[in-house]
């Protein structure tokens, strides 16, 4: 009988299949495994110890190879605890004393685990859930459940949760679904269904616990629905939804293929915005030309300390290597009061945006700004590689930025490291204060990267989180459009590149418009790539010239708006 | 046997990637190495029991080694704490 469960979609898409239970919960297995004498016991141990800590080694490896420096360092934690005489002696003991393997180092991790549950430190509480995922590692070995046997058949993996540990083997081509019983949409296990684009719905609760291997399911990442056996209707609905999917998809990619050029062969290089090296991946598969935005932010969140230059070194070095010939632009730090961080020590300001943030941290916290210009200038010697500058308001920040540029390099040269000498040293243009001095501005550094959703909320005074005033905010309002066909204006006089970074650059809406004021790169998120450059792809300059000149003679942001939409439709 | 005392002045403590740190180095040595801080101690080739005492920044702690590499463990030892475990 179909029964339908509501969970939190938090991986969009549609996934249909059988469903395969992984087992983070043991009970099962722990009930049918037949324990040997306390040495045969005590043996096993050993043996499971030996295995466990080669795939960590493993693990740790293979996070090194894709610029995970934080994921290598959780594994290398694991592989130190695993090792762990205390431990070890623990689980003896009570092999010893008669216990069965299995719940011998269930239950030692468990007491280890429930030592820093009751420290005063949410970090160390945070690291009992380490010493879990080692103890069910372990137990898994042991019992023989240790690796998901994945067939040639479609699945959706069912779990309360799936530990790092798991997440990293899932193969993308069989597993079609993710349905978790616990809610977090941050999860490790999460953030690889996202860059494998692997339908994920979470937060079923108890309710996981009772669906069965085998049982014909869909996933509704869109809705956070999840169908269990359901009626023929049903299937055969969603069935046709998971073909349009495809058909998108495919079409998609054949788009990725061509270039982004108009009917009077024009070309815009179409780049990604992405937060991380992970997302890479969907970004190459959309046919992104380079990255236009790399956040470094995710390596300076959620830790106690700053990342150290090896560290971010990695993540930049990834990303260059992986954008091949095209360009990789890396925004230094733009972090400010919304997000305290412990070791940035801001104080609580009445206006985190109009605080201290971003290039106002880095010029005052020289060890931070150096460690980053020097990962970022060793990541050129694997590619082409620039610095981009953010929450730039006066020349006056950037002479003071290209100071520190050059101090790192000849750090650099002191420490005998290979870099880039030549890197390109870029701003965002996200104040209105940068586009309207953008010609003294574009005199001073080597390119423009136009950041809508700060410049669109700064010029209308509009916070797009406050619903009073939200639908006031708009990238089609004239002053913005004004600004930024200034900047472009003003930069190609001096003869320097301009790019464009926010939120508008994926707008199709907009591609005409932004097309015709002359940006030579739009940047935007992977999967918007493919729409806009179906548009660039549908005018001549002609056609888009004529619609920016009527466009700028508007006063309205929606009548704007609309006329785009009639233009593009 | 051998005793020294040290400060750990790292802003993370002996959280968990220092931890790792500090347990691969002194595992790196066969004397037997004890970590004592205030009234607790702990085998300082045990991760779990090292970062179970909880010890932040400012936090002092006193090493004491017994076996025949004893003075080349601490030494070993101090100059890891004393980097700050490479903290950039």
């Amino acid at each position: 009988m179909e029964q339908v469960l509501q969970g939190i979609g938090v991986v969009s898409g549609i996934g249909i299949a059988t469903i395969q239970v992984l087992a983070s919960d043991l009970t099962g297995e722990l009930k049918k495994y037949t324990a040997g004498t306390a040495s045969a016991e005590a043996g096993k141990f050993t043996e499971a110890l030996q295995v466990a800590g080669a795939e960590l080694l493993k693990l740790k490896a293979a996070a090194l190879t894709t610029g995970q420096q934080h994921q290598a360092d959780i594994m290398d934690a694991h592989y130190t605890m695993i090792n762990d005489p205390g431990l070890a002696a623990n689980i003896q003991t009570k092999i010893e004393q008669g216990i069965a393997a299995p719940q011998a180092v269930l239950a030692a991790a468990e007491e280890f685990a429930a030592l820093f549950d009751s420290l005063d430190d949410s970090y160390m509480r945070e690291r009992a859930a380490d010493v879990r995922d080692i103890g069910r590692r372990l137990a898994r070995l042991l019992l023989g459940a240790d690796q998901t046997q994945y067939g040639s058949k479609p699945v959706v993996l069912c779990a309360q949760e799936i530990e790092p540990s798991q997440a990293a083997g899932m193969p993308a081509d069989t597993v079609q679904g993710i349905i978790l019983g616990l809610g977090s949409t941050t999860s490790h296990t999460i953030i690889i269904a996202k860059a494998r684009s692997i339908p994920a719905v979470t937060g079923l609760g108890e309710a996981i616990n009772y669906i069965a291997s085998g049982t014909v399911v869909i996933v509704d990442g869109y809705s956070g629905k999840v169908i269990l056996n359901p009626t023929d209707a049903n299937l055969a609905e969603y069935r046709k939804r998971a073909e349009a999917e495809a058909l998108h998809k495919q079409q998609d990619t054949q788009m990725a293929a061509l270039p982004a050029v108009t009917q009077s062969g024009t070309k815009v290089q179409l780049a990604a915005n992405i937060g991380s090296p992970a997302d890479m991946e969907i970004a190459s598969k959309q046919g992104a030309e380079g990255v236009g935005l790399f956040r470094s932010e995710f390596l300076f969140l959620g830790r106690e300390i700053p990342p150290n230059e090896e560290e971010q070194f990695a993540a930049y070095k990834a990303v260059a290597e992986q954008c091949g010939q095209a360009l990789c632009v890396i925004r230094t730090m733009d972090i400010g009061g919304d997000k305290p961080l412990r070791y940035l020590n801001i104080n609580k300001e009445e206006n985190p945006f109009l605080g201290w943030r971003a290039i106002r941290i880095s010029l005052e916290r020289p060890e931070l700004f150096l460690a980053q210009l020097k990962a970022i200038l060793r990541a050129g010697a694997y590619g082409k590689v620039a610095i981009m500058l953010p929450m730039i308001i006066s020349a006056v920040e950037i002479a003071a930025a290209r100071q520190f540029v050059e101090q790192a390099k000849n750090e650099l040269i002191h420490e005998g490291k290979a870099f880039d000498a030549n890197m390109p040293l870029g701003i965002m243009i996200e104040t209105p204060a940068a586009a309207v001095t953008a010609w003294e501005l574009a005199a001073v550094c080597d390119f423009f990267s136009i950041g809508t959703n700060d410049l669109v909320q700064y010029t209308l005074a509009v916070d797009r989180g406050n619903p009073a005033v939200s639908p006031l905010y708009s990238h089609f309002h004239p002053a913005v459009l004004r600004l930024i066909d200034g900047v472009v204006k003003a930069g190609h006089a001096h003869g320097i590149w301009v790019g464009m970074c926010g939120e508008m650059a994926g707008d199709p809406l907009a591609a005409p418009l932004l097309t015709a004021m002359g940006f030579d790169e739009l940047s935007m998120s992977a999967p918007a790539i493919p729409r806009v450059k179906e548009v660039i792809r549908r005018f001549d300059d002609e056609q888009m010239q004529q619609v920016l000149k009527k466009v700028l003679s508007l006063k309205d942001a929606a009548e704007i708006r609309a006329l785009m939409a009639a233009f593009v439709q | 046997m051998t005793k020294i005392e040290l400060v750990l002045t790292n802003a993370a403590g002996l959280h968990a990637r220092p931890a790792a740190q500090f347990v691969q180095k002194a595992s790196a040595y066969t004397s037997k190495v004890t970590l004592a801080a205030g009234t607790k101690t702990a085998d300082a080739k045990s991760i779990l029991a090292i970062m179970g005492l909880g010890l932040g920044q400012g936090s002092k702690i006193e090493l004491t080694a017994d076996g025949p590499d004893e003075a080349a463990c601490l030494d070993g030892l101090k100059a890891l704490v004393e980097s700050n475990f490479g903290e950039g």
